[in-house]
């Protein structure tokens, strides 16, 4: 429709717009044109054209810091959605027992990172943890997981994907709402027992949402901080320094504003071609809906 | 295909594997997601000799909220919550207010830059806070606006997001209802915020529980963004239980956890439905 | 004194507030005065400025324009910003020396704020430096001193009222901890000084009859002599969290030097290594010391509870933890000096109290004046006894003595004790990057990985070198 007045969109857009592009638009113009720069806040900025750029990719910081990123995020997104999927699947049945369960699952994505990784870091404490213990009387080592190079970002995988299955389960329940019922039905009569029934009706219906549940959860874990910053703060031996957490470092505790600027690029490029992805997902589950 | 829209039927599987499966399932992920909690609880009412001596028994003895006292001797927590919230609070509250014109304005009128604006709202959609916030930082701590929460709570005033689903949502409103509120000699204004706002509730609603829970939540922005404690909020206050010299206390921390958590349950408690169906976007196309 | 920066005259919306309001935080009411002295404080009026201090932090016209110009007051008191990075036992005798303080006069009143602990505290001053918001006072690590002193954010103290008749402890002052070739400005003042040192179990010493190691070799011998395994569970013989501090310490023992002659980054050379590769393998080979988990601090505390569950025999940690770990032991606690390889040697640690330039002028003066306060015979006593540091002041540690403290506290004396074998600090700006990028993370990822010492203190001299 036509507006009433040639101002009254741009009036409507302004705040919105202006917000948007100060904070989101001009900082990562700002990032890029900083990156150019050493600086360490306290004294005079000095330019040193893509030196931060080079350091970072001659010392391989770049790349440990990107794969053990992508390495965390595949860990994450592969456990909470199958397990995500599994408890959908399992737990879509009436019943205030199933729907309290249901709840206790979702509650863990509602609560803080903070609250999280705290409660994590207590179960996993070397001496007194519960799970710790748990994992002993099971046969496994002795040594406190999170502080293994070889086993902390494995674990806080496993923190991040308990968060985080509630997320999926419950997107995924949607989904399954919306496999008509005629389907399924159609396939128990012609006698084909679950698996098959999963299989060939429930799982093609469903794959967009998996889509839409995978681009979220990857981009989500990619952007991981809180965890890291309280359970282990890069360590141990850099193990779980992830990308965000690098940035953070960089710039607060070696106030290194240029490295963390070209740091910050560098993500936001990776992460852009994420988030497209995701968009594009979140498109086809749209439109699988309407068209349903 | 007729979607079933009715309440959850159930198809009858007619095999009892899979029910047994489902139990068993419910068995365990009650346990893994209930355990926690539990454990979290326990801990909190346990007093350090008895943590020390016995940190696996599931009874604490003796049972002393001491813990509690102590977390709020160690720091504020009402002033913590009172600012976590009303930060949160004002987020959601601006990003509503801000998303509603915006993503009318995308969704039903036609001008000359529609296209532009849109594409800036889409592509700030890919760029997250942890992108940003160097540049921000420095931003604020050239005007002074660090530890204030001016620097908390204006750069997520306007939402990408919520615009984004606000026009998604318009969109599958009729332009009569907009044409006849308007020969009613309403104002734009009036049409947004009273016409078409009630129509998208649902949604708005959705963005205002997610928001607020996001936020609340939140605890890289106000790490980043300060460094007193004249705005810190209760995530960091919480976190800093942990920085502790010579001694983790951990029923301490516990109990921070738990009076952190506090609102959060209580709302996710109170609004779960809601809540639910926001997250698994299910009113939101 | 110093030129300051020019100071706007019209206050902020924030400071105006911010003069009304007072805070609703614990922390300040354990710092209210004692009922005797609360003639100022009544109930509504604090309520009031409860209230108002609540809106400020809430408040979004909260807008700080302009480097911070005027002190803040609080019924007519200057306001003291005083950030701090101290946990728990510690952190309590700090807050109560605070309140005696605030009690004791009524022009000043400080406001401790926790920060979280030495590297936090600090990433968190610098950035508040950087973005206009520096507290007042602050306490931070010698290591990292001439870095800031370079950065000209600390306000120089020598022309403070008295500051060069303050009678302190050689060793600890500025002059005593970093090597003195150079005349430098007074950046700061003595607050937590430590020497590391060795704690040991001190039933198990005397079951097992043991002579507190004296050499690295002894060490060793103990170490395997009391690491039992049985039943899946470990008691460790020694534990030392893999840090910089202990490894300086190993250094000088080795006889060498962070810094040569030349003012080269050597990083002890040979004896650099040496220490790293005992380590090693203490950790690897023999198995008798236990690799604390996590970084920084934490590494610390994980060491001092293993020793008070007794999972761990003998231990170097600070004497800061002395205090601590006497209370909560449920056996005796004894207190060693750290053993020679050639010769005696441990560095100083612990905190300079520095005043931020930034600040008002005012808010610097009464800094001033709670510092000097501190370093006070009386405080210095109440501030080393109750905590295991060391004492700052001669008249402090003479009247200690002759009070029979040390006679009756015979672990207080072993890091005293020491401060005869220490050895300074190099005054290096980059000492603090070199620590934190080059030295520590290497120390921890070899022991954890066994990677070649040689290789690893190469790479690193290296990287310090490149930084310098």
């Amino acid at each position: 429709m036509k507006p009433r007045a040639a101002w009254h969109p741009w009036a409507m857009l302004a705040p919105t717009l202006a917000l948007l592009v100060v904070f989101f638009i001009v900082p990562i113009g700002v990032a890029a044109y900083e990156s150019l720069f050493s600086w360490d806040l306290l004294t005079a900025p000095r330019y040193v054209g893509l030196d931060n750029y080079r350091a970072l990719v001659a010392r391989g910081e770049l790349l440990d810091v990107a794969l053990r990123t992508l390495g965390y995020s595949a860990l994450v997104v592969g456990g909470a959605m199958s397990s995500g999927l599994g408890l959908a699947l399992a737990l879509d049945r009436p019943g205030r027992l199933f729907a309290f369960i249901r709840a206790s699952v979702f509650s863990a994505y509602v609560i803080s990172w903070v609250a999280v990784a705290l409660l994590w870091m207590w179960m996993l404490d070397g001496d007194d943890g519960l799970v710790s213990r748990l994992l002993r009387v099971a046969g496994a080592s002795s040594s406190p997981l999170l502080g293994d190079p070889r086993w902390a970002l494995p674990v806080l995988a496993v923190i991040a994907a308990w968060k985080l299955t509630g997320y999926a389960m419950v997107v995924f329940l949607a989904g399954l709402q919306g496999i008509p019922r005629a389907l399924l039905e159609a396939a128990a009569l012609d006698g084909a027992r679950a698996w098959a029934r999963f299989r060939n009706v429930t799982w093609p219906l469903l794959k967009p949402t998996a889509a839409f549940v995978a681009t979220t959860l990857l981009a989500t874990s990619f952007q991981a901080f809180d965890v890291v910053r309280i359970t282990t703060q890069g360590g141990p031996a850099h193990s779980t320094e992830l990308f965000v957490y690098a940035i953070y470092e960089q710039i607060f505790l070696d106030l290194r504003v240029g490295r963390a600027s070209a740091l910050s690029v560098v993500f936001f490029g990776l992460l852009f071609s994420l988030a497209t992805l995701q968009l594009r997902a979140w498109r086809a589950r749209a439109s699988m809906r309407h068209a349903a | 295909m007729p979607r079933d829209a009715s309440p959850r039927a159930r198809i009858d599987w007619g095999r009892r594997a899979p029910a047994a499966l489902a139990s068993i399932a419910a068995c365990v992920a009650g346990g893994v997601w209930l355990i926690p909690y539990g454990w979290m609880i326990v801990t909190s009412f346990k007093t350090l000799p008895d943590l020390v001596a016995r940190p696996l028994s599931p009874l604490p003895r003796p049972f002393d909220p001491g813990a509690y006292r102590e977390v709020l001797s160690a720091m504020p927590v009402a002033r913590y919550m009172a600012t976590t919230i009303v930060m949160a609070g004002a987020i959601a509250a601006a990003q509503i207010a801000l998303a509603l014109p915006a993503g009318y304005a995308l969704a039903k009128l036609r001008f000359r830059g529609r296209r532009l604006a849109f594409g800036v709202v889409l592509a700030c959609l890919l760029v997250p806070a942890q992108a940003t916030f160097v540049p921000v930082f420095l931003l604020f701590a050239r005007l002074r606006w660090i530890d204030t929460m001016t620097s908390l709570v204006l750069p997520f005033a306007a939402s990408a997001l919520g615009t984004f689903l606000v026009r998604q949502a318009l969109l599958s409103v009729p332009d009569e209802i907009v044409e006849a509120a308007r020969m009613d000699g309403a104002s734009e204004w009036t049409i947004v915020y009273r016409v078409v706002g009630p129509i998208v509730r649902p949604t708005l609603v959705s963005l205002l529980l997610v928001s607020f829970v996001f936020h609340y939540n939140d605890y890289f922005w106000p790490l980043v963004m300060t460094t007193d404690d004249a705005v810190r909020t209760l995530p960091l206050g919480v976190a800093l239980l942990r920085e502790q010299g010579s001694g983790v206390r951990w029923h301490i921390v516990m109990a921070g956890n738990a009076v952190l958590s506090l609102p959060v349950l209580a709302l996710f408690a109170l609004a779960q439905k809601h809540l639910t169906r926001s997250v698994s976007g299910g009113t939101l196309t | 004194m110093s030129a300051r920066h020019p100071r706007t005259s019209t206050p902020c919306a924030r400071d105006a507030l911010r003069e009304f309001g007072a805070g609703v935080s614990s922390e300040r009411r354990a710092l209210e005065p004692p009922l005797a002295a609360r003639r100022t404080l009544e109930p509504p009026l604090a309520a009031r400025r409860d209230l108002l201090r609540a809106g400020a932090a809430l408040s979004f016209t909260s807008l700080a324009c302009g480097p911070r110009g005027r002190a803040i007051r609080e019924d007519g008191r200057i306001v003291v910003p005083f950030w701090y990075a101290l946990g728990d036992l510690v952190r309590k005798v700090l807050l109560d020396l605070v309140a005696q303080f605030n009690a004791s006069q009524a022009r000043i009143v400080v406001r401790p704020v926790h920060q979280g602990d030495y590297f936090e505290a600090l990433a968190k001053l610098r950035t508040a430096i950087a973005a206009g918001v520096a507290p007042a006072l602050s306490h931070v690590v010698l290591e990292v001193l001439p870095y800031l002193a370079r950065a000209g954010v600390l306000e120089p103290l020598d022309g403070y009222d008295g500051a060069a008749a303050l009678p302190l402890v050689p060793g600890l002052s500025q002059e005593g901890a970093f090597d003195s070739s150079t005349r430098r400005p007074l950046w700061g003042l003595p607050f937590n000084r430590s020497t590391p040192i060795a704690v040991l179990d001190g039933t198990l010493i005397e079951q097992e009859r043991i002579a507190v190691p004296s050499t690295w070799d002894e060490l060793a011998a103990v170490a395997r002599r009391l690491t039992r395994r049985e039943s899946g569970q470990v008691r460790w013989g020694f534990e030392v969290p893999i840090s910089w501090w202990y490894w300086v310490a190993m250094v000088g023992q080795a006889g060498g030097r962070l810094v040569d002659d030349r003012g080269q980054m050597t990083l002890g050379g040979e004896a650099g290594e040496q220490a790293l590769a005992f380590w090693q393998r203490l950790v690897r080979e023999q198995k008798v010391m236990r690799p604390p988990p996590g970084r920084d601090y934490q590494a610390w505390q994980s060491t001092s509870e293993s020793f008070l569950r007794r999972r761990v025999a003998m231990m170097w940690t600070s004497t800061a933890l002395l205090r601590y770990l006497e209370e909560s032991a449920p056996f005796p606690v004894v207190a060693a000096p750290l053993p020679r390889k050639l010769r005696w040697s441990v560095p100083t640690g612990g905190t300079m109290f520095v005043l931020l330039r930034g600040a008002p002028e005012e808010e610097k003066i009464a800094a001033w004046e709670f510092v000097r306060w501190m370093c006070a015979t009386d405080q210095a006593i109440a501030w080393s006894t109750r905590t295991g540091y060391l004492p700052v002041t001669r008249p402090a540690v003479e009247r200690l003595r002759e009070g029979g403290w040390y006679g009756a506290h015979p672990n207080d004396r072993v890091a005293y004790d020491q401060l005869e074998h220490v050895d300074p600090w190099p005054w290096v700006p980059e000492l603090f990057r070199v620590e934190r990028d080059a030295v520590e993370p290497r120390l921890e990822d070899a022991v954890l990985t066994g990677r070649d010492a040689h290789e690893t203190m190469t790479e690193a001299r290296q990287q310090a070198r490149r930084t310098a």
